[in-house]
């Protein structure tokens, strides 16, 4: 029972999410809080370091340390910018394709080079910060809000990378490669969608 | 390599068919293709399910996998959505694509009709043909995908409902075990060709 239960909250979680607008989830929630659910609320963050983390599990042992340490320090850079008042372009757009690429290297199932990894690693990490710019009006509360999107990001990566890590068994393996390809198919048309815009 | 195939997959089985269940009841209607599709997760889940070619075509997919063994049990179902999504571009792009839904309808005679043959082709001519029948199906929910913000989570939504309705074509398809099984699964498959000929007389 505890088996089915899993899939089945997932589902009703997915379902549960409603984005009908651009981060909607985080209307009225702010501060450390807000930037904590960012990820965690938003398909595309989601999505994203879901792929990630699925094939920085994939490829342990190589990159098992490199990869999410250069995420985070990815993601630490880019709320950095933001606090600095850079303005990114396309952000969601390049997460997008990170996404894509993360899914349908994890659909794909060989070994990478580790430096291949680190790479898209550190990209998604930066493109996840830089499409998180906080909506505080202060500066105290845009501040704490970035603060809980790192720390929301990089927790989450950590909870899938090392909970997919842990999925032994072949049939576990393959529901990797098939969630890697629901990942890269999402993404891929999404992405599509937006540059036709 | 039956017993690896179910062995593969019994647990996920037990889960998927739980979770096709619980979408399913959770989905509210969409009729496929209509133009008129309810947003979010919820629609995109909503958006294959309602749709009978769809169906038909997607549980076949399932079907066969199960019925042709590893790797084809899983192969089929990761092919199907990354070639989908290449599809799902062209319809994004307006790229037009002749005959779509002939194109589906006749997927659903094809894969049935192999199911229904018991059909062995080599690995990659069944993958080839899957991803093929794939572009049409992508190319019609790309058409359709809602343009506003919530178009991730409405094509998550329908990658998700299309693999688990392979994967339950896959919890039928491992009854093959069984020599009942096996007949009962050819003629799911012979009846999905018939439905897909229905499919194709409708848009004659």
């Amino acid at each position: 029972m505890r088996v089915l239960a899993r899939p089945l909250t997932g589902i009703v979680w997915l379902s549960s999410i409603d984005p009908a607008a651009a981060h909607p989830a985080l209307q009225g929630v702010s501060g450390f809080t807000g930037g904590l659910l960012h990820s965690l609320l938003l398909p595309s963050h989601l999505i994203a370091a879901v792929g990630l983390g699925l094939l920085i599990a994939q490829q342990a042992p190589h990159g098992a340390r490199a990869a999410p340490v250069a995420y985070i320090a990815a993601v630490i850079a880019g709320l950095a910018a933001l606090a600095l008042a850079y303005v990114p372009s396309f952000a969601e757009e390049t997460l997008l394709a990170c996404a894509a690429l993360s899914g349908l290297l994890a659909a794909l199932a060989r070994p990478l080079p580790q430096v291949m990894v680190v790479a898209l690693a550190a990209a998604t990490g930066l493109s996840l910060a830089l499409d998180s710019p906080p909506d505080a009006i202060s500066l105290a509360a845009a501040n704490r809000a970035l603060l809980g999107t790192a720390v929301g990001a990089g927790i989450l990566l950590v909870f899938v990378s090392e909970g997919a890590s842990r999925l032994r068994r072949a049939w576990q393996r393959i529901g990797l490669r098939i969630a890697g390809s629901w990942i890269a198919a999402s993404a891929i048309l999404v992405l599509a969608l937006r540059l036709a815009r | 390599m039956q017993s690896h195939a179910s062995q593969l997959l019994d647990a996920p089985l037990a889960r998927g068919m739980t979770a096709v269940v619980l979408v399913t009841a959770l989905a509210t209607p969409a009729l496929a293709h209509s133009g008129s599709v309810a947003g979010g997760f919820v629609g995109g889940i909503a958006h294959p399910v309602f749709g009978p070619d769809h169906v038909a075509a997607m549980v076949a997919v399932g079907l066969w996998g199960a019925f042709l063994g590893a790797p084809a049990i899983y192969i089929l179902p990761v092919v199907f959505p990354l070639v989908m999504a290449a599809g799902g571009v062209l319809g994004i792009l307006g790229l037009p694509l002749p005959g779509v839904e002939i194109g589906i309808a006749t997927s659903a005679v094809v894969l049935g009709m192999m199911v229904a043959l018991a059909a062995r082709p080599p690995l990659w001519v069944a993958a080839v043909l899957v991803g093929a029948f794939a572009i049409f199906h992508g190319h019609a929910h790309g058409a359709e995908l809602p343009p506003g913000a919530d178009a991730l989570a409405f094509s998550a939504g329908f990658v998700v409902a299309t693999g688990l309705l392979h994967l339950a074509g896959i919890a039928f398809g491992l009854l093959a075990r069984w020599p009942a099984g096996r007949l009962a699964v050819r003629s799911a498959g012979g009846a999905i060709a018939i439905a897909g000929l229905m499919f194709l007389g409708r848009l004659a």
